[in-house]
């Protein structure tokens, strides 16, 4: 069984703005806008250059960021609040 | 993502690069507040954000038990927490009355009310207005 993948929406579909500390993101298929905290404008970050799975998403993550607490059940757990608010989809 | 977010990893000094710190977080926690449209309220429980206190162009000074900014030293007043205050603890400590987490009564009151006097521009308001979305 293959892993599950993970995608963020094209960029064009996002309207971004740093807002004192947080990201507001405008999600214009939705018309939904977020309020996102750390490590989330991140991962859409690294989601946007292409499709991956959980595994290569963490790798990716500690290359580029130092990550106090890298574990695979802690991303589970913000990619789960990505998808819930459609910002990522799973495949 | 477009020049606006601040995601790039930071910064070059001396001539070696430093990676930015990043944290997960907590399973229970959330990094997503969502507002949909026609309906104003907030989806998601808790915003794992910074509310820094005071902010950093007064960083020196003390909090008065009304929450004022006042010189450091000054008499009944309380140092600053030694960390910015998270969105969460700020959220149960307004929503139940308990203590921020470390600190005692009248510190936790003090540190309080200079959250609730924040405005607009200054730095951990949207913090505490998404909490306080959250609260409704």
């Amino acid at each position: 069984m293959s892993a599950t993948r993970y995608r963020a929406p094209p960029a064009d579909a996002l309207l971004i703005r740093e807002l004192d500390g947080l990201v507001a993101l405008y999600h214009r298929p939705s018309g939904a806008t977020h309020l996102l905290a750390s490590p989330a404008p991140e991962l859409l970050d690294l989601l946007a250059e292409g499709t991956m799975t959980r595994d290569e998403l963490l790798a990716r993550l500690v290359d580029r960021y130092e990550v106090a607490d890298a574990a695979g059940d802690l991303l589970d757990a913000r990619l789960s609040e990505l998808i819930a608010v459609g910002l990522v989809s799973a495949t | 993502m477009d020049d606006n977010t601040p995601t790039s990893a930071d910064g070059e000094a001396n001539g070696t690069t430093r990676r930015r710190a990043l944290m997960l977080g907590a399973v229970g926690a959330a990094s997503v507040v969502s507002i949909r449209p026609a309906l104003a309220q907030a989806a998601g429980s808790v915003l794992m954000c910074d509310i820094p206190v005071p902010d950093a162009g007064r960083a020196r000074g003390y909090i008065s038990k009304d929450g004022e900014v006042v010189a450091a030293g000054t008499a009944g007043s309380f140092a600053p927490p030694t960390r910015p205050l998270k969105g969460e603890e700020v959220r149960r400590a307004l929503a139940s009355g308990s203590n921020l987490p470390g600190y005692d009564y009248e510190r936790s009151r003090a540190y309080l009310q200079y959250v609730q006097r924040l405005q607009r521009g200054t730095a951990g308001f949207t913090c505490f207005a998404s909490v306080q979305m959250l609260r409704k």
